[in-house]
């Protein structure tokens, strides 16, 4: 099974800045991460290949720095990476961004299924996953929490709804969004992470794939952010202490006595 | 000439040597630095202490750093931290490794977790209670793997000293060989006490930073330390003070205090081995 991951690199989470006249993140000088919710499309990815065969491509669109996820990808367990680079893809709304990512994962060729997270925690918008099998004119299901593939045809998921999980049927290829319930991510090993600085990370530009320069970049973008402001700070943290009564109760203890309540 | 302890570690001092987090960036630059620090330290006599994903930063394990780095593994002078946040496959792989590598000094901590971390369960491990603990983990380990592991736990004289007393018996109860306090600064009134009812040799943790202030973030505790704190010569007192015991040097300069480390104090002898 040929399976492309779509991952993309983030601002860590405290790190989130939002730039007052373009109103778009700041991710010059911020500290960068694979987007969390794509280990969970990662690890779906290396489970089906250690079941049925196949290789892993994984796939991002940004500055040559996101070059990083890829090798992170890489490490976890993909067999190749692409990187989408190219001033023209710059400032791509998910439709021009999605446009984009179809095209490459149509140059890739003969792929039988695309794995995403279910957003990207900067944007937030899980658009991008239902976007490119929009633009491949493939099915597609968002949310999905389990996964098991019926034959090289078809793949049955569990999609995560408001009120209860939806069970599919989805005729391959086709495009998943995944969410943290799908499974546990992997922590990579040592020796992936040698054997990925050594891999080659292809890169693809506008040119390498045929695009409609039209269909890319700020101007190819259907849609606009008219204003950005930061959502109302809560005056305090919330903190899951996960451990026996007793630890937990000391914990809390601890907590207070730093901060001066004690 | 060097001391030796009772639990079967050749130096007095445990010398903690953070492992690279996991991140591409300069990785090969972090592990060499690494393996320099990891190989000062063995050279010199010393034990390595690799820790297990401090803070809940996802960082390389020890057992694989000393395999992919060819580090040499000498007896009584590596010792590696393992926590509960690891799944139970990955638990075998770190310690079927040690065990391979001949890395038979494990600390046993109960670690912090991270959204990146699995968690053991405590059904997996034989543990009863709602999370997996250190003494669980401890616990495993000796049903799995005896006699090739010699594990330490730890101690935190900060903690309520009934309720750290009551989790000391169980970690002891349970097979340890040895126990490691947190940082001591000053003369420890719960430590004192400590010592004198011990049946296994304890281990002084010394607090190697300049910015004693982090301490009170580490341990959740101001410990009242308001002076320029002179790390080097608090090892001293700490020595002085307690000689009987090793020291767990933690966040040490390797270029400035490396070669300060004052030699061990023996009240045998009255002099400096």
């Amino acid at each position: 099974m040929k399976i492309v991951v779509c991952v993309k690199q983030v601002p860590g989470a405290a790190a989130v800045k939002i730039d007052p006249e373009t109103r778009r993140l700041v991710r010059e000088g911020v500290a960068a991460i694979l987007n969390p919710f794509d280990y969970h499309a990662l690890e779906e990815a290396v489970r089906i290949r250690e079941a049925v065969g196949g290789e892993i491509h994984v796939l991002t669109m940004g500055p040559s720095r996101a070059e990083e996820v890829l090798r992170e990808s890489l490490a976890f367990g993909a067999d190749h990476a692409v990187l989408l680079c190219d001033r023209k893809f710059a400032g791509s709304d998910t439709w021009a961004t999605s446009y984009a990512l179809a095209l490459a994962i149509k140059k890739i060729g003969a792929v039988d299924l695309v794995l995403c997270g279910r957003q990207a925690i900067d944007g937030d918008t899980a658009q991008v996953g239902p976007g490119i099998a929009g633009h491949l004119g493939w099915p597609q299901a968002c949310g999905v929490a389990s996964v098991s593939l019926e034959n090289d045809r078809a793949i049955l998921v569990s999609r995560m709804m408001d009120d209860g999980y939806d069970r599919c049927r989805i005729r391959l290829p086709a495009v998943l969004a995944t969410v943290r319930e799908l499974n546990e991510p992997r922590v990579p090993r040592l020796a992936g992470w040698i054997r990925a600085l050594e891999r080659p990370v292809t890169t693809w530009n506008a040119a390498d794939l045929g695009a409609d320069v039209a269909f890319l970049g700020l101007n190819g973008s259907p849609t606009r952010v008219i204003s950005t402001s930061p959502a109302g700070m809560r005056s305090g943290e919330t903190r899951l202490i996960d451990r026996t009564p007793v630890e937990s109760a000391t914990e809390i203890l601890r907590e207070l006595r730093l901060m001066g309540a004690m | 000439m060097i001391m030796k302890e009772q639990s079967g570690v050749t130096s007095p001092y445990r010398i903690e040597v953070s492992p690279p987090k996991q991140s591409v960036s300069d990785l090969t630059g972090r592990l060499e630095r690494f393996a320099l620090r990891y190989r000062m330290v063995v050279e010199a006599g010393h034990c390595a202490c690799v820790t297990d994903n401090a803070m809940g930063r996802l960082a390389f394990q020890g057992p694989e750093l000393l395999r992919e780095l060819s580090l040499p593994v000498r007896p009584g002078q590596v010792m590696v931290h393992v926590n509960t946040f690891h799944s139970l496959a990955d638990l075998h792989w770190l310690l079927d490794l040690c065990v391979e590598l001949g890395v038979r000094d494990l600390l046993s901590v109960s670690g912090d977790g991270s959204v990146r971390l699995p968690k053991l369960k405590p059904s997996e491990i034989g543990g009863r209670g709602e999370s997996a603990t250190s003494a669980d983990l401890l616990a495993y380990i000796r049903r799995n793997y005896d006699p090739f592991f010699r594990i330490g736990v730890a101690f935190n004289q900060y903690e309520p000293e009934k309720e750290e007393l009551e989790k000391l018996a169980k970690k002891l109860d349970a097979g340890a060989s040895f126990v490691i306090t947190q940082p001591v600064v000053g003369r420890n009134p719960v430590i004192e006490r400590l010592r004198e009812n011990l049946s296994v040799p304890l281990i002084i943790e010394a607090w190697m930073s300049r910015k004693i202030e982090l301490l009170t973030d580490c341990i959740g505790y101001d410990p009242g330390f308001r002076d320029i704190f002179e790390p080097v010569d608090e090892l001293r007192r700490i020595r002085e003070t307690y000689p009987e015991c090793g020291a767990y040097l933690a966040l040490l300069d390797f270029k400035t205090q490396f070669q300060e480390l004052p030699g061990w104090f023996d009240s045998r002898s009255g002099g400096e081995q």
